[in-house]
């Protein structure tokens, strides 16, 4: 064989695509179309770069994996900055345990970025979800590297269209609405190839906020708690 | 056995207070002015009545002398640094000491102003000797850089002449405490000044002659204070001494010679404070969770705030690192002049527990974690979520203290839910189509925040899934959005 490429093999600056897959420890994102075409799921440590407008599925789409993660270890979840107040009881209701959920408000991008960082570095979080809308190529770097640091997975939304320039993370979707579910377009896999945008079907985990093509003659029965005395 | 007594005189106990930390560690006035190569300035501690009562060595190469009065002292050097006299501080610095000292001997009193009496004889057994415990009294002494004068004595009047005369012998011989005290002229006694000059008038000046006279004949010329002093002098009278029983708190206020104007110039003296609390705790095997730091301003009011470390620490480092975080934020009014340091609550150090199999530790723990952060971005930018039983889903879901969720079964469990709710529920202002509903909640009417409500989970044309109400008079309003 050509000796320069295993000499390139030999210092790890080449590796063919069959290696990668198992180089890269992935845990389930709790949704099996998903799985497969990421090739085992989400990352186990690093940063993921999400993005998609508010309110089609996207949290729905990714926290089945923290709760996975969550039931295997003691180690905290933290949402940084939130467009909006989180949900107890949704977070019940999916199967989190809220002692070990912390949420933080900074006052700025710049807060919210510090604490990312010491939150993910610490070891002592599982995963840290971030809403910022402008991450800068250091920035993503250096939150990639706490992540390794602290064995922790981080996402950052954001809702803008991805810019021209990619991040430097382990993954990045671009997620987009859709009557099923949510559609996926991977923009990047570290050590993977991606391409077309697919659906997950989340028909089955949340058969209220999908639309089924029609079968009516079900008529929803009205629900009412009244306690007017 | 003899009782034995060690006096110890701090005659610069103020002085000594603005450089604790020492020529060796620091520059001797990192606190006072940036010293100019590496000449140490002249600084005096000046008492409205008896004039200049305390001078560094600078102060005394300029030829400035104890007494002399303030006019003459700067006409002496004209760069000369004053500082008005303040007890307060010697008081502080002396109970400083004590706490030291209690940590090697046990009857330790504040016998004057300026003195710590120890009572020795009964610790010499578990050292050994005179000699190794005064070694380790010695060492204890040493990082305060504090200059004394000692002595011993048979009794503890006897101890504190001798200290004053600046004696600095340390003996158990009775024969040499007694042959050194008679020595001793009688204006470094107690006696009142009336008192010595009858009695320098009838040619008596020291304790030897004095003690000479016997009893009887004294009693005759001079009242029964003279007489009680020579007896408790002698040790013929029983003394009694109240010994003193340390604090169980830490508390330390330190005046800074120079104003300090930027927060981050505050970290040097206040890193002193930490290391001194550092030594408490460290002897006591504590930790504490809290500090209180008052930084007193020039004119204006007290800055005081809270540094918390929620996991207890000890250390100066760790300390230091969290007040760096809260003094970013903080904003100076005035410049500051004093600060000072309480700590309430301390406990018991329970030595950290790993467990073997749970694989790779973190850095840094959960609760140092929440205390970093508390410490950057302030008490209110930290919640864990809670449910709280109620039908209406602003209750439901609530905000509190980071960690500090006391997880109940719900007693209701709620259908579907959004996972985003909006602060307040807003006129819904978009095109939406319905997709389920209703869900009616009808509630609140005991407590006077009535809610009838008709809930609607909804779509927009761009697909997103709101969670909408209808209220009795057909407003809608959207309160939470399906992430």
């Amino acid at each position: 064989m050509n000796s320069t490429i295993d000499q390139l093999k030999n210092k790890r600056l080449l590796w063919q695509a069959s290696q990668v897959s198992g180089a890269h420890k992935t845990l389930s994102s709790g949704f099996d179309s998903l799985d497969a075409y990421l090739e085992g799921g989400l990352p186990e440590q690093g940063v993921v770069d999400i993005s998609s407008p508010i309110g089609i599925g996207e949290l729905r789409l990714l926290l089945p994996s923290f709760v996975l993660r969550q039931q295997n270890s003691q180690k905290l979840l933290v949402f940084i900055g939130a467009p909006a107040r989180l949900n107890a009881p949704m977070l019940v209701k999916m199967g989190f345990e809220l002692s070990r959920i912390l949420i933080i408000e900074p006052k700025n991008a710049k807060e919210a970025l510090w604490s990312t960082e010491q939150c993910l570095k610490s070891g002592c979080c599982e995963g840290v979800f971030l809403w910022h809308q402008g991450l800068e190529v250091h920035q993503a770097k250096r939150l990639q590297f706490a992540a390794e640091t602290g064995e922790a997975l981080s996402v950052v939304m954001r809702q803008q269209q991805p810019t021209s320039f990619s991040l430097p993370v382990a993954l990045a979707l671009e997620l987009a609405p859709c009557p099923e579910g949510i559609q996926v377009t991977v923009t990047k896999r570290k050590g993977g190839s991606h391409g077309q945008p697919f659906t997950v079907n989340m028909a089955q985990a949340w058969p209220s906020l999908t639309r089924q093509p029609k079968s009516s003659n079900i008529v929803p029965l009205p629900r009412i708690h009244s306690l007017t005395g | 056995m003899q009782p034995l007594w060690l006096y110890l005189h701090f005659p610069n106990l103020q002085l000594d207070s603005y450089h604790t930390l020492g020529p060796s560690k620091a520059r001797p006035n990192e606190q006072l002015e940036p010293a100019q190569d590496g000449v140490e300035t002249p600084v005096v501690i000046l008492d409205m009545q008896h004039g200049i009562v305390q001078l560094n060595q600078a102060a005394r190469f300029t030829g400035i002398k104890p007494y002399m009065s303030l006019g003459t002292a700067a006409a002496l050097h004209g760069g000369l640094q004053v500082v008005p006299f303040n007890p307060e501080i010697e008081k502080q610095q002396l109970s400083m000491i004590a706490h030291r000292l209690y940590m090697v001997v046990c009857d330790i009193c504040f016998f004057s102003e300026q003195g710590l009496l120890l009572r020795v004889d009964n610790m010499l057994r578990l050292y050994g000797g005179l000699l190794q415990l005064w070694n380790i009294i010695q060492t204890q002494l040493a990082p305060l850089n504090v200059e004394f004068n000692f002595a011993t004595g048979s009794s503890p009047l006897a101890a504190k002449l001798l200290a004053l005369k600046k004696w600095d012998h340390i003996t158990d011989d009775p024969k040499l405490m007694e042959q050194a005290l008679k020595q001793v002229d009688l204006t470094f006694t107690e006696l009142s000044q009336k008192d010595i000059t009858k009695l320098n008038s009838v040619g008596v000046s020291t304790v030897e002659q004095l003690l000479a006279i016997p009893f009887s004949d004294l009693h005759k010329r001079f009242d029964t204070q003279v007489i009680t002093y020579l007896g408790q002098l002698r040790g013929d009278f029983k003394h009694p001494v109240d010994f003193f029983h340390p604090a169980q708190r830490f508390e330390q206020y330190i005046e800074l010679l120079y104003e300090i104007e930027r927060s981050d110039l505050l970290l040097q003296p206040m890193h002193k404070v930490l290391s001194n609390l550092e030594n408490f705790l460290l002897l006591r095997d504590e930790l504490t969770q809290e500090l209180s730091i008052t930084l007193y301003q020039r004119d204006k009011e007290n800055i005081e705030f809270v540094v918390g470390a929620q996991q207890g620490e000890y250390r100066a480092k760790d300390w230091l690192g969290l007040l760096a975080l809260k003094l970013d934020n903080l904003i100076l009014n005035a410049p500051i002049v004093a600060l000072q340091l309480n700590v309430k609550n301390t406990f018991v150090r329970s030595p950290d527990k790993h467990d073997l199999f749970l694989g790779k530790q973190g850095a840094i723990s959960r609760l140092q974690l929440i205390s970093l952060l508390q410490a950057k971005l302030g008490d209110d930018a930290l919640f864990s979520p809670m449910t709280v039983n109620d039908y209406r889903p602003e209750r439901a879901s609530q905000y509190c203290c980071a960690l500090t969720v006391n997880e109940q079964n719900p007693i209701y469990r709620p259908p579907l839910r959004p996972s985003f709710l909006l602060p307040e529920p807003s006129l819904l202002t978009q095109h939406v189509s319905i997709v389920h509903g209703p869900e009616r909640i009808s509630t609140g009417w005991w407590d006077h925040h009535p809610v009838v409500r008709d809930y609607f989970i909804a779509t927009s044309e761009q697909g997103q899934w709101f969670w909408v109400f209808k209220t009795p008079d057909n407003k809608w309003f959207l309160q939470g959005i399906f992430s």
